[in-house]
Order: C-alpha cells, then structure tokens, then sequence
C-alpha cells in the first residue's frame, strides 16, 4: 500500500507540473464539480469561460493567453481546501471559489495563506472578501441585503406601496440577508409602514398559520417582502396566492427563474431583482447577445441570473490585471479597489478598500404577470448600506 | 507475573502501526505537493476520529453513532480560543469576557477540545452507559442530534450555521501525525489497561463478566470519556487544517464516513481501525485522481465524475463481503502473524 501511495504521490506531482510561467496567466478554479453545489457553481464557471475565451480571442491579458486549471471540491469543505492549494500548486495566478460562502471560504483561505487574490463565483454574503476571508478576496456578485433593499425602495417609489409585511424563512443567512436590507431601508421611507412580520422554515410543508395572521390583518399590506430561497419558496408562494391574498410579493434574487413557475399556474404581481435578464428582453442588447452566446456554448440558456457574475468577474479582473500589467497580487488589488462604477455588461462595479462586494447595485426589476415574468424597470438604491451596518 | 508478558506481547502492534504512518507522513514530505499534503493531514485526522471511535465500540461492542459530537464540541474549543479577539466579537458577540481575551496556540486548543469533549462525555455517558445494545446506540445518536441543533442555534456563541472563520490554519503534517500517532497509543493502553480488559470480557461475555465483579457501567463510561476526548482533540485539529468549523461538518456525513471505515478494518481490533482508514483513504484518492484523469502518453484517461462514489461502495461491498468481521476480524499486526494466527489467539485477547 505504501507503494501505491508512492505511485498516487508521483503521479500528482506530474499533473501539477503546470508551473506558471511567464508567457501565459492562469486561472485556477476550485469550484462544485459534482455535489449539489454544481448547480450554482457550474453556470457561472461557463460564463466566466466564456469571458477568457473572449480575452483570447482578442488576443490576451498583457499579450499572454489565459489558461485555465480545475479542482473539483465535491461540494465538500475538506475537499475545498484542497481544491484551493492543487489550483495553486498548479500556477495559477487567481484563484476562482465555490458560489457559497460557507462552501467557498475553505479555497479561498488557502489562497488568502498564499496571498493570493480569490473570487466567490457569486457568494452574496458579506463574509466573502475582506470580512470572513482577507484583503485579497473578492466577490462577484452582489450583496444580499441590497436586493431587499431595492425592493423596498422600489415599491415604494414606484408602486406606491406604503404598508409592508415580512415574511422571513429563517433556514438560510441569504434569507436573513435579504430582510436585513428590507430592514435597513424601511424606516428611511416616509410613511412606509411594517404592519406585521412572521418567519417561517423552508422545510415547512404548511404556511397556513402565517398565512392566517396576514389575513387576519385589518387591510391587506400593499407588499409582502418575502425573504426565502428554492426549494420552499414555491409551496409558499402558492399558498399565499391560494389563500386569495393578492398583494405584490417581493423577493430576493434566488427565485429568479422560470423552471418553477408552472408550478404556480398564472401568478401575477411578483417581483425579482436581478442583475441581467434570462428572458431575453434585457435592455442591453449585448445581454441577450450573451445569452445566444452562453446557448450555443453549453447548449442551454441560462436558467437563472447567478449565471452573470462569472462573466463579471472575469471581466472586471483582467482589467484590473490590464491596468497594473502584471498579475501581481497588491498591484492588481489595488487597481481592483481603484474601481468605481467601473461599467460591466451587468451594471456599474465598485471595490473599496474596505468592501470587497457590492453594496449599491443596478438591478432590473422582473415582473411575472400571468405565470409570464418580463424585465419591467430598473432600481439603483439611492444610497450604499454602510459597512457598518452589513457586518452587525 | 503476566504482567510484562501483555506489554510485550502487544507492544508491536502500536509501533507497527505508529511505523505505517510515519510512512504515509514521509511519503508526503517527498512528495513535496501540497494538496497531497492536505490529504494526508485529512487522513491523519480521520485516524484520530476512527481510533476514537474504536476505544469505545470496538472495546465495548455498543456502536456509537454520536461520537462525532465529540469532534464537533472540540472543533468549537478550537474556534473559541484560538481567533483573534476582535474577529471572535464580531462572529460570537456572546462568549463570556475571559474567553474573547482568550488566544492559545493550537495544541493548547487541542488539549482544550479534549478536555471539553471528556466532560460532556462524562456527563452524557453517566446517563447513556447504563443503556446497552441498539437502546445505547440510538441514545448516542440522539446525543449527536441534540448537539447538533444546539451548536446550528445558539448564534450569540456558535454564531449558528454560519461558518466561523479565522481559525489559525496548520498546513504542516506534523502535528497531525503526532495526534494521530498519540491516539494509537492511548487507544492502545486503554485496551491493555484492566479497564479495557474488563470491558471486553463484559462486551464478549456480559453475565460471566458481571459475576466476576465487573462493573460494566463504570468500564463502558471510562471507554466513553478516553474516547470522547480523542475524538475532541481530533475535532480541535480538524479545524485548524481547514480553518473555519460549521456545525453540519460534524454531523451524519462525517459520522458515517468514520463508522463504516471502522466497520471495513474490523470493528474489535486497533489495527482494523488504522488499516481502514489507510485503505479506504488511499482508494478514495485514487479514484480521485483516475477522475481528475491521469496523463498516458499523450492522451488523458479520466474516470466519469462520481465513479469514486460508486466504486467505493462496491469496494466496502466486497470486503465485507468475503471478510464479514472487517479487514483484521479480531486480531491485531503483532508482526507474527503467520505463526501464531488461529482464531481467538490474537495478540491482546
């Protein structure tokens, strides 16, 4: 056995003899390979392919061509960790890490212990970069608490909703994230009012005693703000509108979607913030020219619009790496922090030096009406969450 | 009279062991590869949890499904202690003033973790060891449930399912070998010792045992705690390799990985608790390589992802299929083998 472990030891170290040098940059991901983390992960790993294949083509990052290493972590966080240093060992110049906060930080500690930059696929917890990793993580994606946020403000402005009710599925801190910015932005809306607030569990088969207190309600609330995620979001849903209550439901981004909907047969007056639209009708033409792109690639559109930050990411990297001209890890921090509504293909971009995320974000409001969800407006909070109160 | 006689005539069997897995910890030097590293500081860690897990069920005959509780309270030890203050307020704002102060190096938080873990242990164990067969075995899963929600919970001091990060991260394989080299030879006195002779007489032969004045509470909860502050320690150690603890890490996943390696090596035997770990580890990273895809020549041979599951499970399959009792059965590598094999003679029986 010990001869066997010999031989597994020699062949690891030929495959990891992909050693970085000078004539092309490498991107290592250590990403869901198998394991359910797959669903989210792979997605934004094609679209993020999709952007190298992009840079290539147009001749590379400072002349040289980017490649790419793989690691799987098996949805695992032992395996992440290891995931991380294989994709180190193999070169790479940044370390690309699982959607998942909880799923990503084993990686992209690794990295952070070699002082390298990392990037969440598109974890939208606060913890991913600075706070729960170090000053050389990133995330691509967007803050939970700012979609809350936008739908707040948004309904308020623009629907006029006035009386709010929140409806919180505790299974999840995205869940919580998302009413934590319903929460921050309420009492800054004049006369908005929070006339009740329930939570319930994802798992829950029944809402019917939630549903019983909404209903119970002198009036029904313009809004409920429904802080949950797959796969209990539909069954609450459904009940909601089963039990006839009407008013328009708000929403993170992870209902976004439309392989659920026919499990809701005609649902109107529900509201998705998303950073790109899936449905074809994005106001940038360049998105639906992705989506064609992303088709004729995989052989499917994107399903929902977690697909976008890999495409983000990469974006906004090389450029960081263009401007400092090398792929040196301070050097392309601090040009990464440089960025300030730096335009991207899904909405303007910004790092801090002290936030490594986005805390103010364009987002397109999608609207559902009769089971047909459709891009019909677009919200930017009017003012960033302080980090202050991100990290309580 | 016998005395040093049980000494020597076991003694091999914990430096043979020890000796394998100085092995492994050198190959992995050579190797030079880091993320071979981390597999065999994953491996170490499972020896520890496997062995632990052995010096009660493999003692006591009563399988256990909660040790890993015992790992998930060290593995929090390991986060209370050993993150900086400052990171500590912000993700557990309700631990109590002196342990936010508090910052020891990690095998002061492995020794912690232990000590922990042996308490609760000790409390549960005065409850759960007066249970015996599939009663006790259920009881210590409800114990892992119950520890489980708590630390999922409590999110002032667990900071709940969120992962708690900042936990100092020890890549070198050292002090994982020492750990696991350490467990081996606690696990191995404890079997040696009178108590662990006595358990195992009262786990073979309960009555006759009982009337020869062993107290079988007692020897079953000695077994609980030695084991429990193995498997703390091993919790402890566990976090500082990947450097963040969640709750769901030390849960059914883990607990069934360490049981059925147990199971694989030989549930009443030291050696079987090592081996199995070795052997199925070694497997698991060998279909992981084969999956990641291997250069021949110019071309790369890849398995289909998730063929590592699928063959593990044949693989168990099989050897428990011709060796029922595991891969050792009962007996232990004394390092004569070959002369002295014949059933019930093992080394320390």
């Amino acid at each position: 056995m010990k001869r066997l472990t010999a031989i597994l030891a020699a062949t690891t170290c030929l495959s990891g003899a992909a050693f970085a040098d000078d004539d092309r940059i490498i991107v290592g991901f250590a990403t869901a390979e198998t394991g359910f983390m797959q669903a989210y992960d792979k997605p934004a790993q094609d679209a993020a392919m999709i952007r190298i294949a992009e840079i290539n083509a147009a001749g590379g990052l400072l002349g040289k061509q980017i490649e790419v290493v793989n690691a799987d972590t098996k949805t695992d966080r032992a395996e992440g960790a290891k995931a991380g240093l294989s994709v180190i060992d193999a070169g790479a110049d940044m370390v690309v890490v699982s959607c998942d906060y909880d799923f990503g930080a084993p990686a992209a500690l690794a990295a952070e212990s070699n002082a390298m930059i990392s990037f969440f696929l598109c974890a939208e917890s606060v913890k991913a970069g600075i706070q729960g990793v170090g000053p050389n993580s990133f995330s691509a994606s967007v803050l939970g608490p700012v979609q809350g946020a936008t739908m707040a403000e948004w309904a308020y402005n623009k629907k006029e909703a006035r009386s709010f009710y929140r409806l919180l599925d505790t299974w999840t801190e995205y869940n919580k994230s998302i009413c934590d910015g319903f929460d921050w932005m309420l009492p800054q809306l004049a006369g908005a009012t929070l006339v009740g607030e329930d939570t319930f569990l994802n798992e829950d088969a029944s809402i019917a005693a939630q549903i019983t207190r909404i209903k119970s309600l002198p009036e029904e609330p313009d809004a409920i703000m429904l802080c949950t995620m797959m796969p209990g979001a539909v069954s609450a849903i459904k009940q909601l509108r089963a039990a006839g209550i009407n008013s328009m439901i708000l929403n993170g981004s992870g209902v976004d979607g439309s392989y659920w909907l026919s499990a809701v047969p005609d649902l109107s007056n529900f509201f998705v913030p998303v950073q790109g639209s899936i449905y074809g009708d994005d106001p940038n033409a360049d998105v639906t020219a992705f989506n064609a792109k992303f088709l004729e690639v995989t052989g499917g559109e994107p399903s929902t619009q977690y697909t976008y930050p890999g495409y983000v990411m990469i974006d906004v990297w090389a450029k960081a790496v263009e401007r400092a001209g090398t792929t040196e890890t301070s050097a392309v921090v601090a040009e990464l922090e440089k960025m300030n509504g730096e335009p991207t293909l899904f909405g303007p971009r910004t790092f801090t030096s002290e936030l490594h995320h986005q805390n103010q974000a364009r987002y397109l409001i999608v609207e559902t009406n009769n089971g047909k969800p459709g891009v019909v407006d677009e919200w930017t909070i009017s003012a960033p969450i302080p980090v202050a109160d991100l990290i309580k | 009279m016998a005395r040093p006689s049980i000494l020597r005539r076991t003694i091999a069997t914990p430096l043979i062991l020890s000796a394998l897995l100085m092995a492994f910890a050198l190959v992995a030097w050579f190797a030079g590869s880091r993320p071979f590293n981390q597999t065999v500081i994953d491996i170490f860690l499972q020896v520890v949890f496997v062995v632990g897990l052995y010096t009660f069920v493999g003692n006591s005959g009563v399988i256990s499904f909660g040790h890993i509780a015992f790992a998930c309270l060290g593995g929090y030890v390991a986060a209370w202690t050993t993150i900086k203050p400052m990171m500590k307020g912000m993700a557990m704002p309700g631990l109590p003033d002196w342990l936010m102060q508090l910052e020891i190096p990690f095998w002061a938080a492995a020794l912690a973790g232990g000590g922990f873990a042996a308490f609760w242990a000790l409390v549960f164990g005065a409850v759960l060891m007066r249970l015996s067969g599939i009663a006790a075995s259920i009881a210590t899963f409800a114990m892992l449930a119950m520890v489980n929600s708590i630390y999922s919970n409590w999110s002032s001091v667990t900071a709940a399912t969120s992962s708690v990060v900042g936990i100092p991260i020890i890549r070198t394989i050292w002090p994982y070998l020492i750990a696991a080299i350490l467990a081996v030879f606690i696990a191995w006195a404890f079997s040696i010792s009178r108590y662990g002779l006595a358990l195992r007489a009262a786990r073979d032969e309960p009555t006759a045992a009982a009337a020869s004045g062993v107290n079988i509470t007692r020897m079953r909860l000695i077994a609980f705690v030695i084991s429990g502050a193995i498997m703390g320690a091993g919790g402890a150690l566990y976090a500082h390799s990947i450097g963040l603890v969640t709750p769901d890490t030390f849960y059914l996943g883990l607990t069934f990985t360490t049981l059925s390696m147990l199971v694989v090596g030989g549930i009443g035997s030291l050696s079987g608790a090592v081996l199995g770990v070795l052997i199925l580890s070694s497997l698991i990273q060998g279909l992981r390589w084969l999956e990641a895809g291997v250069q021949v020549g110019t071309s790369t041979i890849a398995l289909p992802g998730g063929v590592q599951e699928i063959a593990l499970g044949v693989v168990m399959i099989a050897i428990l299929m011709f060796r029922p009792a595991g891969i050792m059965g009962n007996s232990e590598l004394t390092g004569r083998r070959a002369r002295t094999e014949k059933p019930g003679q093992p080394g320390t029986n």
